[in-house]
């Protein structure tokens, strides 16, 4: 990265997220019980342990998540596991308030 | 803060380059059917021998019996699981191999299995956050192959809660390969060989840590397991009711079952009633459903090896992460402990009313060097209340309390709250709701209180701890970009009071740029007035976007 200079908000986070420090300070926050440390992003923080990175709002590239099974942990995985989890709701941005969670059956 | 969607999946690409010295993986195995540990309301009569009759049954379409008396299973023989493990795995059998079982049978098998292919208590020390629902630990395990390959994507103590032979470590890599066919490329796998490192690498450092045969276990297996009939004082906390006191009684009904009776009282006087039924698994893991004055609540203890104490977390069962740690004591005849006194902390030079909760109470009262015991307003075997004081001179520093020869609550005399930290240091909520199939993931906080200690300095090692103190509460933002993003206004607001906290409401937010969440980064801030001029202590909040899997472990 030497002979590039960032330019914008965007590049200097990225400057930062080669910055072998903010990825130790990542790890930390990460080790909330249950939060992905998946850091490319995280489900709940970026690796710099925040959310600037994130896709936002979830909704808009929810299933460009759940159809890769990128974070299988949190967003049901419709390429193997839950295959029908979304299938009653075509946009995720619009329709989101449909989506459920997947349970124990006893406990929904 | 915001970024599109396209963005995002630059950033992916681009921070694996920034993580591949660290192991990651998935694992999900949170299947959709179940029930058992928190359906417990209805029983079977389970026996050892029905527990392999079962597995007959209901398992061998795919499973093999392989004529060792000693592993008379394929592949089920080979593993030892909690409870909840074994839940989960039935749990996964049903939503995705076919399994058909009925809900008693299910209650049946995960009875006979942890019993016979269970975790001692020792194996389950430090790892028992994740049994008891804790959603805001801060897990710190030693195992690199758990924290840096498996606890990437769910909790390491999912892993750690586990004993499996050499070769079933090595088919739970290769399930993972199975079940989440992008697993290499979500590691990181381009630029390193996840798979061939995951297998021959993690696989055997797991099958070395958390191995089938362990002397924990065979001592476990062979030694008398208590019965935990009677009943017992009990002491905890719960979110916006607080510190209670209370007496349950444990009704044996056959298999390690107990109907539930329990009465007792809030500290600020208000009763406290309930009933319910409990399940002991492996000899003393204890899985109770109760109803507490109408709401529906969790209990996940564990008995000591005598079956004279049960301590574990008292939880909401709609709503997990509410709830709060109880310990309780058997009240038998010959058996007189104290469980704690309330408050804890006692000012030098100041008089105040202190409860002490116990079993069996009797005898003289001692409160430690330097305390006087100026009266007893009430008194009996289960509780007492004096009024106490602190003299000028009374020594800085934790003294044990007797009531005759029961001990086991300490008094702190202090000079000055010096310092306040909020617990959980790191918390997280999760936005919900707002017409949404998802709660809000709330977050209850508490305060504990700090004397400075003989340096004089708090924030050092030395500082003397109090323990929770009241506090009045409020929130910040976290940091310069929560600030600007104006996360304050949007993810979410906290009771001044109760500490508890609520996150905003679910869905795309049209005020916020780019229409993002309602997630935020804030300080949840305590203050505390001792007397002394405010002190207060904050910590840190994440207020991330749903998770759509509510696993048995998380």
């Amino acid at each position: 990265m030497k002979h590039l200079k960032s330019i914008n908000k965007k590049a200097k986070m990225l400057d930062q997220a080669a910055d072998p420090a903010a990825v130790d300070e990542v790890v930390a926050m990460q080790t909330v019980v249950g939060c992905t440390g998946v850091t490319d992003p995280g489900w709940e923080v970026d690796p710099f342990g925040g959310l600037g990175s994130l896709c936002q709002p979830m909704e808009a590239d929810l299933y460009g998540c759940a159809d890769a099974c990128w974070w299988p942990a949190q967003v049901p995985d419709t390429m193997n596991t839950h295959p029908d989890w979304s299938s009653s709701v075509s946009k995720a941005d619009q329709d989101w308030r449909k989506l459920d969670g997947v349970y124990p059956v006893d406990e929904k | 803060m915001l970024n599109g969607p396209n963005e995002m999946k630059t950033m992916r690409v681009i921070s694996l380059k920034t993580t591949k010295s660290r192991w990651n993986t998935g694992l999900s195995l949170s299947g959709g059917a179940a029930l058992a540990l928190s359906g417990l309301m209805v029983w079977s009569t389970p026996a050892a021998a029905d527990g392999q009759q079962l597995i007959r049954e209901r398992c061998l379409d795919c499973h093999t019996e392989t004529g060792d008396a000693a592993a008379p299973f394929s592949r089920i023989s080979q593993l030892r699981k909690t409870p909840e493990g074994w839940e989960m795995t039935l749990n996964r059998m049903q939503a995705l191999r076919g399994l058909k079982i009925s809900a008693e049978e299910k209650r049946e098998l995960i009875k006979y299995l942890a019993d016979t292919q269970g975790l001692a208590p020792a194996e389950t020390r430090g790892l028992r956050y994740v049994l008891e629902q804790d959603r805001n630990h801060v897990e710190n395990l030693e195992n690199e192959a758990v924290a840096g390959t498996c606890a990437g994507c769910h909790s390491g103590a999912r892993v750690a809660l586990q004993r499996r032979s050499a070769e079933e470590w090595k088919k739970l890599v290769h399930f993972h390969m199975g079940q989440f066919p992008t697993i290499e490329l979500i590691a990181g796998a381009r630029d390193h060989a996840w798979f061939d490192r995951t297998l021959n690498e993690v696989a055997p450092a797991l099958s070395s840590a958390y191995p089938l045969s362990t002397p924990e276990w065979s001592q476990w297996q062979a030694a008398p397991k208590a019965s935990l009939e009677g009943s017992w004082r009990l002491v905890g906390w719960l979110p916006e009711k607080g510190e209670f006191d209370a007496t349950l009684s444990a009704q044996p009904q056959g298999d390690d079952r107990y109907q539930l009776k329990i009465t007792g009282q809030y500290a600020d006087g208000s009763a406290l009633e309930g009933n319910g039924l409990a399940q002991v698994y492996t000899g003393y893991e204890w899985r109770a459903n109760l109803t507490l004055d109408g709401v529906p609540m969790r209990q996940v203890l564990a008995a000591d090896e005598n079956g004279e104490t049960l301590q574990g977390r008292m939880f909401l069962r709609d709503a997990k992460e509410l709830g709060g740690e109880i310990r309780a004591v058997k009240a038998k005849k010959g058996l007189s402990r104290l469980l704690s006194v309330s408050p804890g902390y006692l000012k030098r030079g100041q008089t105040q009313t202190l409860t002490l909760h116990g079993a069996q109470l009797s005898g003289e009262i001692d409160l430690g060097e330097g305390i006087t015991l100026v009266k007893v307003l009430a008194r009996d075997a289960d509780r007492i209340e004096v009024v106490a004081k602190a003299s000028e001179s009374a020594g800085i520093g934790s003294r044990a309390l007797r009531v005759g020869g029961a001990q086991g609550a300490d008094l702190v005399v202090y000079d000055k709250l010096a310092r306040v930290d909020v617990t959980p240091g790191q918390s997280i909520a999760r936005v919900g709701g707002n017409g949404g199939q998802l709660a809000k993931q709330k977050v209850a906080f508490r305060a504990v209180g700090y004397a400075a200690g003989k340096d004089g300095t708090p924030g050092t090692e030395d500082d003397l701890r109090l323990g929770y103190v009241p506090a009045q509460w409020s929130l910040k933002a976290f940091d310069e970009v929560a600030q600007a993003d104006n996360d304050l206004k949007y993810a979410g607001t906290i009771d001044a009071e109760t500490g508890l906290f609520i996150p905003g409401d679910a869905g795309p937010n049209p005020e916020r740029r780019m229409s993002t969440n309602n997630v935020g980064q804030l300080a949840v801030v305590a203050t505390v007035d001792d007397g002394d001029g405010p002190v207060s202590g904050e910590n840190h909040l994440l207020v991330a976007v749903q998770t759509f899997m509510f696993p048995v472990i998380q």
